[in-house]
């Protein structure tokens, strides 16, 4: 199946979720007479992406780019490293609360630049360290924003 | 009008020339410049990463910070696309056709001297017509009522469809429409009822403009240069970036400057057209040039011919300068770099419009006058810094995609502080991954959420004007006539094909 037709498919079944969700947008009283109310826009835009969405179904893929096969197209990607990177992001997200913006950032930068095979220590080191504490100084003390220490820190006792 | 022109002009240029927003033009043509030099990065993403460091500026500059680095961004990609054959962006995929060629025949100083006298010249031409239309046009659009605004978001989002190339018609407007969606998440601002909230308390405000603009731009961008093992920064090593000379001959420069004058003026036109682009600018301006030229010029087109390097040049700066004539005029973005502008100028509390021209004057004139300063600090700047800016294109990708990354994240993390919106980021950056795999285009996704909130204003407002009937659409002249532009840009890739088809049917019949 052409990749297009594949995401053509994937927005159909998105825009009918939408448009059901659409349906559950709670109404006042008073706004369920209005001609145009909070599920207007939904509604229409519902329909709209449906309609859109079975006619790129529905007629020939002209684009040649478009006509290739998801497998082909995806054939040959380095798929580990860039999971291992999201992964990587998700825990950056989830650990800042808790061991604060300066050692989850810097150990997020090391940590992408070995998942990306770089194995000098003291490039790796040079290349995160700086730039994490240059970006904490510019906002803590150049642009007096509060960046809280994490979690962690408050628990060990730190004030 | 003569006088609004001139007093407007003073004012820009007593707002440009105050030392903060002077170096404001230099940093951001220098970090556009680096940052569009990056294979894979283009302005688009320069100007989404710039985003954070403006929020705590005056409007004004950070507006003119945004727009040095777009135009720094589009020269800086000429450069990684000569060099390295590794176009930063689809704006310079046309610049590689000749400017690579150029530089494997051993004069890479002298292709890049040629690209940043043309973009110089482009920027600067588009720059002064610029001023005179940008007035014209805003004068008009002061009449403009909630219909007219509604059909012409719609008109700018329909143009940024129709241009998107054969075949890419229907997804971008299936992309447009996602974003519409997207802009529908959060408390809808009239009723303040909650929609596709999920009961979050993060989604209460909606989606952030930065956060999406980030994840479907800046993190894509990385993630694609390690899913495709693009290693091209790391082919080039800083020894192998000689060069023998910046020099162009006064020769050629007499037979690139009528080049560079059609190139330009073509593609300030083309860049004024919601949703053309510097893409289709500097693509026009290099088939433009080439069925000029003489026969034996047309065959060096392609192997380095000097005229198919400056066309494009002053093409895409050119469209770049004239794609600021909607957004500034209308509020409508002529690109996707536009719409990333757009979503700031809202962030700082300007409505941007027509109204602008008049509430804002110091932002309006500002931004214009400002470019014609980053146009000559780009030629200053660049033409002596080219060989070690270069150098960056030697940064390997195992630094320098971590590093992307982590800006893009602290980009959001450090307005919101919320890590929250770093989950949401890799989730949107997931979802806008798939799509780019499955060959749908993320500008039109883009616009689509900016304008979403004021299209659906517009449209309740227009509703209640005229009695809750659609009839606004036909009724009010000014409308029809945005309805029937709509119809005809919407239509005409339709209907050029079938006219093609037809011609190559009564010459297969003959």
């Amino acid at each position: 199946m052409a990749r297009e037709k594949v995401g053509a498919l994937v927005m159909l079944l998105f825009s009918m979720a939408y448009g059901l969700l659409a349906l559950k947008i709670p109404l006042s009283f008073l706004a369920q007479n209005e001609f145009f109310t909070s599920r207007t826009m939904p509604y229409a835009l519902a329909v709209l992406g449906v309609l859109i969405a079975l006619l790129i179904l529905v007629f020939p893929t002209t684009d040649p780019e478009g006509k290739r096969s998801l497998r082909e197209e995806t054939h040959g990607m380095d798929w580990k490293t860039a999971i291992l990177l999201v992964g990587g992001m998700i825990v950056y997200g989830l650990t800042m609360k808790w061991i604060g913006f300066i050692i989850s950032s810097i150990l997020f930068l090391l940590v992408g630049f070995y998942i990306l095979g770089e194995r000098r220590i003291k490039r790796m080191l040079l290349a995160s360290i700086p730039w994490v504490v240059m970006l904490w100084f510019i906002m803590s003390s150049l642009l007096g924003v509060y960046i809280a220490p994490g979690e962690l820190f408050y628990m060990l006792g730190g004030l | 009008m003569w006088d609004g022109m001139i007093n407007g002009m003073l004012t820009g240029i007593s707002t440009t020339m105050i030392p903060t927003n002077i170096g404001m033009v230099l940093i951001g043509c220098f970090r556009g410049s680096l940052i569009g030099m990056l294979p894979g990065l283009g302005p688009i993403t320069a100007v989404a990463l710039m985003i954070p460091v403006t929020y705590g500026l005056e409007p004004t500059t950070g507006m003119v910070l945004l727009s040095g680095v777009d135009y720094g961004a589009i020269f800086g990609g000429s450069t990684s696309s000569i060099l390295i054959n590794a176009p930063g962006e689809a704006a310079t995929v046309a610049t590689a056709l000749d400017g690579y060629p150029l530089a494997r025949q051993g004069y890479p100083g002298k292709a890049l001297a040629i690209a940043a006298y043309a973009s110089f010249s482009g920027g600067t031409i588009s720059v002064i017509m610029l001023m005179f239309f940008a007035p014209m046009l805003a004068n008009v659009a002061t009449s403009f009522q909630s219909a007219d605004y509604f059909a012409l978001m719609i008109l700018g989002l329909t143009a940024v469809s129709a241009f998107a190339g054969r075949g890419g018609v229907l997804k971008a407007l299936l992309m447009v429409v996602l974003g519409l969606m997207l802009a529908t998440v959060g408390t809808d601002q009239t009723s303040g009822v909650q929609r596709f909230t999920f009961g979050s308390l993060e989604l209460l405000d909606g989606i952030e403009f930065l956060l999406l603009a980030m994840a479907t731009f800046a993190l894509t961008e990385a993630l694609s240069i390690v899913l495709k093992r693009d290693e091209s920064s790391d082919s080039l090593k800083p020894k192998m970036i000689g060069f023998k000379s910046l020099k162009v001959t006064k020769k050629e420069f007499k037979k690139i400057a009528p080049t560079i004058g059609r190139s330009s003026l073509l593609g300030f036109f083309v860049g004024v057209l919601p949703g053309a682009g510097a893409t289709l600018g500097s693509f026009m301006a290099y088939g433009m040039e080439r069925n000029l030229a003489s026969p034996e010029d047309r065959e060096k087109f392609g192997k380095g011919s000097l005229l198919g390097l400056a066309a494009p040049e002053a093409g895409n700066n050119a469209a770049s300068s004239g794609s600021f004539v909607p957004l500034l005029c209308l509020g409508i973005p002529g690109s996707g770099t536009t719409a990333v502008m757009l979503g700031a100028l809202i962030a700082y509390g300007i409505e941007p419009g027509p109204r602008m021209f008049i509430e804002s004057p110091e932002v309006f004139w500002g931004v214009i006058m400002s470019m014609y300063l980053g146009n000559v600090f780009l030629l200053i700047l660049n033409l002596p810094l080219i060989p070690y800016f270069a150098r960056l294109l030697a940064i390997p990708r195992n630094l320098m995609v971590p590093m992307i990354l982590f800006f893009s994240l602290m980009g959001v993390y450090l307005i919101t502080f919320n890590d929250f919106d770093i989950l949401m980021m890799v989730f949107f950056c997931l979802a806008a991954m798939a799509l780019r795999l499955m060959n749908y285009p993320m500008a039109p996704l883009l616009l689509g959420f900016i304008l979403g909130g004021l299209m659906e204003d517009n449209l309740r407002r227009a509703l209640m004007i005229y009695d809750e009937s659609i009839s606004f659409m036909w009724e009010r002249p000014l409308t029809l006539g945005i309805n029937l532009a709509t119809l005809f840009i919407l239509f005409f890739p339709i209907l050029r094909s079938f006219i093609a088809s037809k011609r190559r049917n009564s010459v297969r019949f003959d």
